[in-house]
């Protein structure tokens, strides 16, 4: 399951945030895009110590910033189940094949040269335009 | 390309560039590396006492700060006995 | 769940003329009044503050009027509804 299928799914839901710094964010998830940066509304925030907390209404924190993020355990086999629902209701009304664990859906990650992940090795991945 | 593929739905150790180290079923990745442990524990090692392991649950960690995912043996994993481990814990990582 | 690929998950409008929060990788942090902004998250803020870290008691600086760049932001929130509070968590093990 892709990363960011979690995400995605995480909407409105609870989770902690942390930074490259060692600070923490707890709050709901109020947005997120490709590049993992999300929006986050009734924060608590605490520093790299642990020994300062502020309370915030919302905040905004980019993906390149992010250490990890815990989310409720139930959200993985929620994800899961709604996964299957859908690759049912394809193949049923399709008889499409299904193209292996993780591999549908693949077009997500950062499409255009905008702001995308640059001067890195690229992995290479399908349909990167390099003429695979 | 090295692939994680063969690595989903098995128990694996991620060890972060802070020198944290994650064991948990990994439940999916992606191009950037981030990945998904499900049922995850922090190992914390020590020198004076045995590992401790803390559950953390549900964890989406960012592909750059992952240094090592390894392949865990259950088998052999399981015969270990963590609170007799000694050991120093690993450093963060310094450019 | 589709969304379009360009909107910005943030909409700073809702923030113009109002005094917000923004932190920088290096570890900077700085509030101000939101004069201006675009997609790629550069800002132009008015009545800068910058919070200088790792003071025994909090100092700061003004810097007056300023143009932020995108690339190095890493937090944004209001300072409208931020308050520094007690350990707010009670047993969290």
């Amino acid at each position: 399951m892709l990363p960011l299928s979690l995400l995605n799914a995480a909407q409105n839901k609870p989770m902690l945030v942390e930074l490259k710094n060692g600070e923490t964010f707890n709050g709901h998830l109020v947005n997120c895009d490709n590049f993992m940066n999300i929006t986050l509304r009734e924060v608590y925030q605490t520093n790299a110590e642990g020994d300062r907390f502020w309370k915030l209404k919302e905040c905004y924190i980019r993906g390149s910033t992010i250490k990890y993020l815990r989310v409720p355990d139930t959200l993985l086999d929620a994800v899961k189940d709604e996964q299957s629902r859908a690759r049912e209701a394809g193949r049923s009304a399709r008889g499409a094949h299904v193209s292996g664990a993780g591999a549908r859906g693949r077009g997500a990650p950062t499409r255009g040269g905008r702001g995308a992940v640059r001067g890195g090795p690229v992995r290479g991945g399908r349909g990167r335009g390099r003429g695979a | 390309m090295a692939s994680l593929q063969g690595y989903v739905d098995h128990r694996v150790l991620l060890i972060l560039q802070d020198g944290r180290a994650i064991v948990g079923v990994m439940a999916g990745y992606d191009q950037k590396s981030n990945v998904v442990l499900s049922d995850s524990k922090e190992r914390v090692y020590s020198m004076e006492e045995g590992v401790e392991e803390i559950p953390l649950g549900l964890y989406l960690v960012k592909g750059d700060q992952i240094v090592l995912i390894g392949e865990l043996d259950e088998a052999l994993d399981k015969a270990v006995d963590l609170s007799t481990v000694r050991a120093e814990p690993l450093p963060p990582i310094r450019y | 769940m589709d969304k379009p690929k360009r909107e910005a998950i943030l909409d700073l409008a809702k923030y113009a003329n109002e005094r917000i929060r923004v932190k920088f990788t290096g570890g900077r942090e700085v509030t101000g009044i939101l004069k201006g902004y675009d997609q790629l998250l550069n800002l132009v803020l008015d009545e800068v503050e910058e919070q200088l870290q790792g003071e025994g008691e909090p100092k700061t600086r003004s810097l007056g009027l300023v143009v932020l760049r995108g690339p190095t932001v890493t937090l944004l929130s209001p300072v409208d509804g931020w308050e520094e509070i007690a350990n707010p968590f009670v047993a969290q093990e």
